[in-house]
């Protein structure tokens, strides 16, 4: 109780000053984000620009499903121990209806039947050759790793994580 | 016997490499334990100085390898504790005049008589690094609360983890100004350590002393006030597989903290 007013006094003289903690965001905030932006990049060899897309399909990919706040997509690499995990938090504006869903899977299929068959080729030789010492290869398969380690954990947080960010909204 | 081979690195320069193996090297000789030291910063060398034994270098890493001396005619030992030695880098050649495989060959020997060898590594991820970690089982990281130590740290690890010999690394974060945290200036320990995932061994303090220290060639360890000196022999027991805590640095000298915490205790005891 003591501690709350000296503190709270202590504030409001920093605030005079113009010290106040409460500033928009701190340097130490900022540093982290930062940091945690920047070593995102590092750890995954995924460029700014590869970060872009892999994020504008994943929100092609689940627009499909649900309607989603596709400016609030938050998208973070997290390392526990050795395990590199994707987080991916989307504020779901609405579910949608069963036929809506339907319409658009529809709709894609008849586009995707003639390429599908075509991409699926185009995979497999990328992983034959990304076994001989090539660098150029070698990236394109990196990258589809580490789309392929993030599949998982996104998975589980497309069921969890939208309902958590409905109740922050 | 056979001894522990660690090597202490960081990526980027400046961050306290060499005055952390200073430190804990003699913190660990105080402790009773035979250390050798090897400055691996060929071209580069400064563990000589911070020790204060400049003067007394006769030959080099270089001179062994190159056999032009004995290993054992190469150990300088420290002025102060006989259980201390420097296996000095040489001044005036440049990274390829050790390999890795004379550097591991160097360590292995060394393994016979002491207990623990601390490598100095030199900054960056090319061959000096490379050298360094050659003949390591067990690394430490130091960096400091700043983005570019950070992200440095962070390529380290990547690389230590990708190494079957080494079979731990541990953290530790020099240079920690308590104030500048607690104003949510500066990254906390807890920022580091949760960004890096990584164990932690030591908390160092920023502290003027670490200048003189290392002016007077007289690492802060031997200082029995100084916080930082304290910090690096705990950090020595750590490694040493005691179970010491972390020095609680939130008690600052800061003016204000200090009124706060008077009137608290103040309203405290009168409840």
């Amino acid at each position: 109780m003591g501690e709350n007013i000296f503190t709270e006094l202590y504030n409001r003289v920093l605030s005079l000053f113009g010290q106040n903690e409460s500033k928009e965001e701190n340097a130490k905030d900022v540093a982290c984000n930062r940091l945690r932006v920047v070593l995102m990049q590092d750890r995954t060899n995924l460029t700014p620009e590869l970060l872009q897309r892999m994020r504008k399909e994943l929100v092609e990919l689940l627009s499909k499903y649900v309607e989603m706040d596709k400016e609030a997509l938050e998208l973070n690499f997290e390392q526990e121990g050795e395990q590199m995990a994707l987080m991916l938090s989307i504020p779901v504006l609405r579910a949608k209806e069963e036929s809506e869903i339907e319409a658009a899977l529809k709709a894609e299929d008849e586009v995707d039947e003639d390429d599908e068959n075509e991409s699926e080729e185009e995979v497999e030789e990328t992983e034959e050759q990304s076994s001989e010492d090539d660098d150029s290869e070698e990236k394109v398969s990196e990258d589809e790793d580490s789309k392929e380690e993030a599949d998982s954990p996104d998975n589980d947080n497309e069921t969890t994580e939208p309902e958590n960010s409905e109740e922050q909204q | 016997m056979t001894g522990r081979v660690i090597v202490i690195t960081s990526g980027k320069g400046g961050v306290g490499k060499t005055t952390t193996n200073a430190n804990i090297g003699t913190a660990l000789a105080r402790a009773g334990n035979k250390v050798v030291m090897i400055d691996t910063d060929l071209g580069l060398r400064n563990l000589d100085l911070l020790l204060g034994l400049e003067n007394r270098i006769v030959y080099t890493i270089v001179d062994v390898v190159e056999e032009r001396c004995k290993l054992k005619q190469a150990l300088v030992k420290d002025k102060k504790n006989p259980n201390l030695c420097l296996l000095a880098a040489a001044q005036t050649r440049d990274k390829t005049a050790v390999t890795e495989e004379q550097l591991k060959d160097i360590c292995d020997k060394l393994k016979e008589d002491f207990d623990f060898i601390l490598v100095d590594c030199p900054a960056g991820i090319e061959q000096g690094f490379q050298n360094a970690v050659a003949g390591a089982t067990e690394a430490i990281v130091v960096t400091t609360p700043e983005m570019s130590a950070v992200r440095d740290a962070d390529r380290i690890i990547g690389l230590l983890e990708a190494k079957e010999e080494i079979k731990s690394y541990k953290l530790l974060l020099n240079r920690v100004r308590p104030n500048l945290i607690k104003s949510n200036d500066m990254m906390s320990v807890e920022d580091v350590v949760e960004i890096l995932s990584a164990e932690l061994i030591g908390i160092i303090p920023e502290d003027t002393g670490i200048i003189t220290s290392t002016n007077k060639g007289e690492p802060i360890v031997n200082d029995e006030k100084s916080l930082a000196g304290m910090a690096y022999r705990n950090v020595a027991q750590r490694i040493m597989g005691n179970d010491v805590p972390f020095l609680n640095l939130e008690e600052d000298n800061n003016i204000i903290s200090k009124v706060k915490k008077f009137f608290s205790n103040l309203v405290g005891k009168e409840k």
